[in-house]
């Protein structure tokens, strides 16, 4: 396994054209032919070099993608089998612990103990991250704040809903006063309605906290919404890493569905200039702007039909990354993974 | 959106309104400072400090109960009694049931609830290394069995100067209580180390007080058996030893004296509690009636013993969190 496996350029082959302003500012993670072996030979990441610019910046791949060992990477936990990783300028083997002390942390799982009180847990995190008792006391409360729990604070943990639990596991990890947040999906197990809080909620740290944000996800379509930038891995190699226009651009499909005549509805947008393909019992038509809508509506309308679902699909990464119909002429980016690919900023 | 939205709402009615987000920029602990605030959090929660009422009775108990004697003591010494409890024995059989029961009890408190909530990973990702953890958690319940073991002992002393009069006599009470004191520390390192491995072992809490329990109970009872088995052989046929001479020849009887065989010496080695009897005795205190006899030379073994019994203890217990960290 040769670290040289990484995509492409290194940072000063970045793309001069950088949308989001954040040309100048160092990047807050650079990961250079990170390679993770386990032992018993499971490959966890092979050869991954992408910087992250500071931002919120979503970290997308399946299960298993390598998502979580890079994280213990980065946080200096794992040690890597080749390559480096530079966390805020420190090195993740040598710096481990200054990396911990600005960065924050929220893991995947379920991780609060049931029998205590929010306040008390964040407190007591805020102090193992280095706050004299005074100020972590002061510090749980505004972040417990800024999570918005308010009087639940003093209830026992074991007694909150899965979203306040979700809450109070961002809580411990902004107690610290981190300069960036590493999130393991942290809409987990929330129900549509905690899932958006949460996000708006981690859009709100990254923008009006000026914290940078790392979030890892398997659902592209969820954190697509709060993202400035877009890294993607699969098999523990880089697949994409680029600014969110560019990602969902070329991304957006439509479903629509048909309780008859999905054949004629078929040739009659082929004929109108669209370009749909059969998925299952329905079409799914890529959007090109907002007459794409208007087009499909009025095919529908003008061949009668009984149209029963039209929505805007939610991409998972895979299906993202393995649509053949992506790497059309039209979509730019199309040769992902390859040149400037490399460099998110 | 629901929750942000009450959430809103609720600063909005409310006069303190949202500050926005402020950075800290005060002083910060260093790594060290990070142990000792562990340390101190895990030393309260061994006595239940800081926790719900429930979990104070254990401990509250145990402490009790151990200095019960100490008061008897200075009431019976304020009546014109000599001193009845012994500074390094105090009362051996409450001391071992007690002590079993509060570390059974106490150290998965410390250990097994951070396993089974699954926080650790919370702490790794602070800035302190890995071993740091176990370490606190170690000097945190040292600590506390500390407490468990030396609080009767001072009783007992404040209470035996207090019914003694003159300097040499308050003396001799000072020079028979630091042997006593010795004896404490090296129950509470050991035993700290034990019950620690053994609870973080698992994340149950029920199962790790039951480990701890047994083993320690196990392997004291089983001292016990293999100690009455071995002084039973001796002293067995009362009709003494034949020694030397023909058949038919003058026959001498060695007067039945109880003479600890290698045997027994050896028994003494399968409990902590009989070790530390051992190696007590070994560095020269009371040889009680009951329970392990005076191993003599031989107690050094039962302090290397005593010394790979912590040693791999605390191994085990590091390597435990080391493994946690990579999973």
């Amino acid at each position: 396994m040769t670290p040289s496996t990484g995509s492409g350029a290194g940072p000063a082959a970045g793309p001069a054209a950088d949308a989001a302003g954040g040309a100048l500012a160092p990047p807050v993670i650079e990961a250079n032919a990170l390679t993770k072996v386990y032992p018993g030979g499971v490959t966890a990441l092979g050869g991954l070099t992408v910087n992250f610019a500071p931002g919120v910046t979503g970290l997308i791949g399946a299960n298993g993608a390598g998502k979580s060992t890079l994280i213990k990477i980065l946080l200096g936990l794992v040690e890597p089998t080749n390559g480096t990783a530079r966390v805020l300028g420190h090195d993740s083997v040598t710096g481990g612990e200054q990396i911990r002390q600005v960065v924050g942390y929220m893991p995947e799982h379920d991780c609060l103990p049931p029998d205590v009180s929010a306040t008390e847990f964040v407190t007591h995190m805020g102090r193992m991250s280095g706050l004299p008792a005074t100020a972590a006391r002061e510090r749980a409360a505004e972040a417990l704040r800024h999570v918005g729990l308010h009087e639940e604070r003093y209830r026992q943990i074991g007694t909150y809903s899965t979203g306040m639990k979700q809450r109070v596991k961002l809580a411990q990890a902004l107690a610290g006063d981190p300069r960036l947040l590493l999130l393991d999906e942290p809409t987990n197990g929330l129900d549509p309605a905690g899932r958006n809080a949460m996000l708006e909620l981690i859009e709100r740290i990254g923008v009006e906290f000026g914290i940078s944000i790392v979030v890892a996800s398997h659902l592209l379509g969820e954190i697509e919404r709060i993202c400035d930038r877009l890294v993607a891995i699969e098999g523990g190699r880089l697949l994409r890493a680029d600014t969110i226009d560019s990602f969902t651009r070329s991304s957006q499909t439509l479903l629509i569905e048909v309780e008859e005549g999905l054949a004629a509805l078929h040739d009659e947008l082929v004929r109108r200039g669209l370009r749909p393909t059969t998925y299952q019992r329905s079409l799914l038509v890529p959007i090109g702007g907002v007459a794409t809508y208007d087009t499909v509506r009025d095919t529908v309308a003008d061949l009668g039909l009984p149209l029963s679902r039209m929505e805007q699909r939610r991409h998972q990464v895979e299906e993202l990354f393995r649509d053949p119909g992506r790497t059309s002429p039209d979509a730019p980016g199309a040769g992902f993974g390859e040149q400037e690919a490399a460099d998110v900023r | 959106m629901s929750a942000s939205t009450s959430a809103s709402a609720a600063a909005a009615g409310s006069v303190i309104h949202d500050l926005g987000y402020r950075r800290y920029d005060g002083p910060r602990l260093g790594r060290a400072q990070i142990i000792r605030a562990l340390a101190w959090h895990s030393f309260r929660g061994a006595f239940g400090l800081g926790r719900g009422a429930k979990a104070k009775i254990v401990p509250l108990v145990a402490l009790v109960a151990l200095c019960l004697p100490a008061v008897v003591n200075a009431f019976a010494m304020s009546k014109g009694n000599p001193r009845l409890v012994d500074y390094d024995t105090y009362t051996p059989a409450l001391r071992d049931l007690v002590m079993t029961v509060f570390v059974a009890v106490q150290a998965p408190e410390l250990v097994s609830r951070d396993l089974r909530s699954r926080v650790l990973p919370l702490y790794f990702a602070r800035p302190i290394k890995t071993i740091d953890y176990p370490l606190a958690k170690y000097l945190a319940f040292t600590g506390a069995c500390l407490v468990m073991m030396e609080v009767p002992l001072l009783l007992l002393y404040a209470g035996s100067i207090a019914n003694v009069h003159g300097g040499s006599a308050v003396w001799a009470q000072t020079r028979a209580l630091i042997p006593g004191l010795l004896v404490g520390l090296m129950w509470a390192v050991v035993l700290a180390a034990i019950s620690l491995f053994l609870a973080s072992l698992t994340g149950r809490r029920a199962f790790a007080t039951g480990a701890v329990a047994i083993v320690l109970l196990l392997t004291f009872t089983l001292a016990e058996i293999l100690l009455q088995v071995e002084g039973q052989q001796n002293q067995g046929p009362q009709v003494a030893v034949v020694k030397g001479g023909p058949p038919g020849g003058p026959v001498h009887v060695q007067p039945i004296l109880y003479v600890p065989s290698l045997a027994d010496k050896v028994s003494g080695l399968f409990s902590p509690f009989t070790l530390f009897d051992g190696v007590r005795m070994w560095l020269g205190g009371t040889d009680p009636a009951d329970g392990v006899s005076s191993p003599g030379g031989f107690g050094v073994v039962y302090a290397l013993v005593l010394v790979a019994i912590l040693a791999l203890c605390l191994y085990g217990l590091a390597a435990r969190y080391r493994k946690e960290r990579l999973s």
